[in-house]
């Protein structure tokens, strides 16, 4: 008995030590990374353009290409996603089809987003001649967050009780009307949440861009509206370095002497945008539930 | 009679709007399936170039371990075997981490202890993976230099890096494993006078073990897929690694480096799609192990 | 008898999955009767109800004829959302949509790209009217309709069918969800409601069949076993087995 017992504590400590190690150890990270980087950011810092051989550079550029391919990304990974979402959870039967729509997307997700990276170089920069662009970025990140994008309105999709859509179904909607009307709305919530965590993503991801968007960024005019200037801030066929790729490119093969603190900097903006990103998530998807409910 | 059967036969605005919003799902269809199939086939048509060429053979790229794709030499076994270690240490170091903050959370530590946990679990799953490559570069390079001597970039760095990165999606992925285990487990065999920890290893453990699994090979195919935040520390040396401190080069190491350098059809570039290739297939065989591991449970 | 039925099935057989839940059911529904379809759980009630609006598409196979004004609407080339316009439904739960109560009186139109603001509004006071629900909401129609209670949502959602002008409301346990209270008075606007339009319950409450259907259809096992006049049927059963669920020993 005195045995059982001893072994129960051991074992108890053992695990909240091991517990507190791995605690420790992510703490200590988010820590390091939040204390050596926000120094760095200044005002200076965020709204000043890169240098390529100097120190002081800023990270406007690459800061707002990250935002942009966001933004970009969504528009056509949402849509898409929410089809395929509908497919499945409103007219889906059981049958070869939709195994295989799910084995589809099951292969996406698993697929290393080098991988995704590689395939959008070899079709959107070469064969489609986009070159190193938004567009060929913003496709290759649609690849790699169709998957999560897909689960997430279906489940959100499936959160909406059955009740709803018989009673549309019986005043002689169409399914496609019930869905559009009456079961898209109430799924609205679950839908912009998953679209703001995947937002976290795409703002964070790297290797699926080097060659796809591209390691450099060109001098764009802000002033310039018009997406088919070749200059404007707005034009998705240009090449663009995001946040994530910059922190690559400036500790792999960067010249700029103040590498460390730039890249510490931009990291510690990365997190920050992406803890905003999980705190947006979740308040945006109930704020919007509550308002729907009214 | 007449007028009520043109009332309730053909069209009318209802079945237009049907079968408009059947054409639209049916097309998301078609654009997923051929994005999946032109991703498969052009990887398996670009990966099979350089063997179909005569340029290199399959056994030569498998087995060699000479990686010069620059002089005919496409020994591939280096990354593989680099690839493979990398992934199989930050697993087995991340498991024991993740699998103890599970258990604290679940059955140990109060409730409230899992709110307060959990954003952060959500904020360092949610990291970019340059940012752990970054940690790696200004923490790990040097540790691991003044530990093991050389340069600091090389294998137990790389591994290191992939450590720190699997471990909070491993954790997440435990904890609905544990969670998924019903309480009246617990109960029953508490109320047969076990203690916690016979509990823990008796029922919960082995009840958990599908989801448990599916954790730790979820983490190492995303180890395994890992690119930059590997290449950043790994020291890119195609070479055989000798050591733990030794620099080495990962699949996804070269691809990234080599794929700028390297002119479409040449050899080289082949070389480097068939390095994708594997990566694409080792994907798949972690995805079937996950299907295997929770077809298992159930 | 009286006149002509509203709608007429004929050999109707229903199967999920090839497993038969209806078989050989044949009937002719008085037009601006109550019928009521009782039986016991798993009898094929609700399913043959479900068959008489399209409501088991893509759900279930129905082999047989559904005649509504001479049109067998169980064939394929027959507009679903036409026929359901004419035959409405009202199911178990109370369904509010999460609009106002005006809009969900005139949901059905408003799909049907109804603008007219003086024909909608004279719509759902005569729904609410009918639905005798206009005197408790006349001043909240902007009001949510989920602030409801389940009785009022349930003569809403009877208004939202109505709104549409059908001839026939079907009725899939429309009470069973509700307190006894909301269940007389829906009762009690059924009973109203005949005048105009026909009403087929579906029901697995005998008392309410017998309190306020004029013709009862006794289901058993997926098949029909005896229709007739609901006073007749309670008082004098021609079948045994009918008798016998009647008097519980079945059910």
């Amino acid at each position: 008995m005195k045995k059982i017992e001893l072994q129960n504590r051991l074992a108890t400590i053992l695990i909240l030590s091991l517990a507190a190690l791995a605690a420790l150890i992510a703490g200590g990270l988010v820590g390091y990374l939040l204390a050596s980087g926000l120094p760095h950011v200044s005002w200076q810092f965020l709204t000043g353009s890169t240098k390529s051989f100097a120190s002081g550079g800023g990270i406007f550029d690459q800061l707002f290409n990250s935002f942009y391919l966001v933004v970009l990304t969504l528009l056509v990974a949402v849509p898409l996603a929410l089809l395929a979402a509908i497919y499945l959870s409103e007219y889906a039967k059981q049958g070869p089809v939709t195994t295989g729509l799910r084995l589809a997307i099951e292969v996406l997700s698993s697929l290393p987003s080098i991988v995704i990276g590689l395939f959008g170089y070899l079709i959107f920069v070469l064969q489609w001649r986009l070159d190193f662009s938004l567009l060929a970025g913003a496709m290759a990140l649609t690849i790699l967050n169709l998957p999560l994008l897909t689960r997430a309105c279906e489940d959100a999709l499936r959160q909406v009780p059955q009740l709803q859509r018989q009673a549309g179904l019986g005043l002689g909607m169409p399914k496609w009307r019930v869905t559009t009307k009456l079961v898209l709305p109430a799924a609205l919530p679950g839908i912009i949440t998953g679209a703001v965590l995947s937002a976290g993503r795409i703002f964070g991801e790297a290797a699926a861009l080097i060659y796809t968007a591209g390691q450099s960024t060109i001098a764009v005019d802000y002033a310039n509206w018009n997406p088919f200037a070749p200059t404007s801030f707005l034009n998705p066929l240009r090449p663009a370095e995001t946040l994530a790729v910059h922190i690559w490119k400036v500790n792999t093969e960067g010249l700029v002497p103040d590498a460390a603190a730039v890249s510490s900097g931009a990291a510690a903006v990365l997190i920050i945008t992406i803890l905003i990103f999980n705190l947006a998530a979740r308040g945006l998807g109930k704020l919007l539930a509550r308002w729907l409910s009214r | 009679m007449k007028n009520w059967s043109n009332r309730l036969t053909g069209p009318s605005p209802e079945s237009r709007c049907e079968a408009h919003g059947r054409w639209i799902t049916r097309l998301a269809l078609v654009v997923i399936a051929a994005l999946v199939l032109s991703i498969i086939g052009f990887l398996l048509c670009r990966g099979s170039r350089l063997f179909l060429t005569g340029e290199g053979t399959l056994s030569a790229f498998l087995l060699g371990t000479n990686w010069d794709p620059g002089h005919q030499a496409f020994g591939a076994a280096p990354m593989i075997v680099t690839s493979l270690f990398v992934t199989l240490l930050a697993g087995l170091l991340a498991l024991p981490l993740a699998l103890a903050v599970a258990l604290a959370t679940t059955e140990i530590l109060p409730r409230g202890a899992k709110r307060f946990l959990q954003p952060g679990i959500e904020l360092l799953v949610g990291i970019p993976s340059v940012v752990y490559g970054l940690v790696g570069l200004t923490i790990l390079v040097p540790l691991t230099r003044k530990l093991l001597g050389g340069t600091g970039f090389g294998l137990l760095t790389g591994a290191g890096v992939l450590f720190l990165m699997v471990m909070p999606t491993m954790t997440s992925m435990a904890i609905d494993a544990l969670e998924a285990v019903p309480n009246q487990l617990r109960r029953a065999s508490a109320g047969l006078g076990a203690t916690r920890w016979q509990t823990i290893h008796r029922v919960v453990l082995p009840t958990a073990r599908g989801g448990i699994l599916t954790a730790l090979i979820f983490g190492m195919a995303r180890a395994f897929g890992e690119a930059l935040a590997v290449q950043m520390v790994i020291g890119n040396a195609a070479v055989m690694p000798h050591g733990l401190g030794s620099s080495a080069a990962t699949l996804t190491s070269v691809l990234t480096t080599g794929m700028g350098n390297t002119i479409m059809n040449t050899p080289e570039n082949d070389a480097l799609w068939s390095l994708a290739l594997v990566l694409l297939l080792m994907s798949f065989l972690f995805n079937l192990a996950t299907r295997l591991v929770s077809r298992k449970k159930g | 008898m009286t006149q002509s039925p509203a709608i007429t099935v004929n050999q109707v057989a229903v199967a999920y999955d090839s497993k038969p839940v209806v078989s050989d059911v044949s009937l002719a529904f008085p037009a601006k009767q109550i019928t009521a379809l009782i039986g016991a759980s798993g009898s094929g009630k609700s399913t043959l109800l479900r068959c008489l609006n399209r409501m088991n598409d893509g759900v279930a196979t129905v082999s047989g004829e559904i005649t509504f004004h001479g049109v067998n609407i169980n064939a394929p080339q027959v507009n679903v959302y036409r026929v359901r316009q004419q035959i409405g439904m009202v199911f178990q739960q109370p369904t509010p949509f999460p609009l106002s109560i005006y809009e969900n009186v005139i949901y059905g139109l408003r799909l049907r790209g109804v603008k007219d603001r003086s024909l909608l509004d004279q719509r759902v006071e005569e729904s609410l009217k009918q639905a005798a629900l206009w005197e408790e909401v006349k001043d909240l129609l902007k009001a949510s309709a989920q602030a409801l209670s389940g009785g009022q949502q349930q003569r809403l959602c009877i208004a939202r069918t109505l709104a549409t002008r059908p001839e026939i409301i079907l009725l899939d346990e429309p009470t069973s969800a509700l307190d006894p209270l909301s269940t007389n008075q829906i009762e009690a606007t059924l009973s109203q409601l005949k005048k105009d339009y026909t009403i087929i319950i579906v029901t697995h409450n005998m008392q309410q069949a017998s309190r306020i259907s004029d013709w009862t259809a006794y289901f058993e096992q997926g098949k029909l076993v005896e229709f007739n006049q609901t006073a007749q049927l309670f008082i004098n059963p021609k079948e045994e087995r009918t008798a016998n669920y009647l008097s519980g020993k079945f059910g």
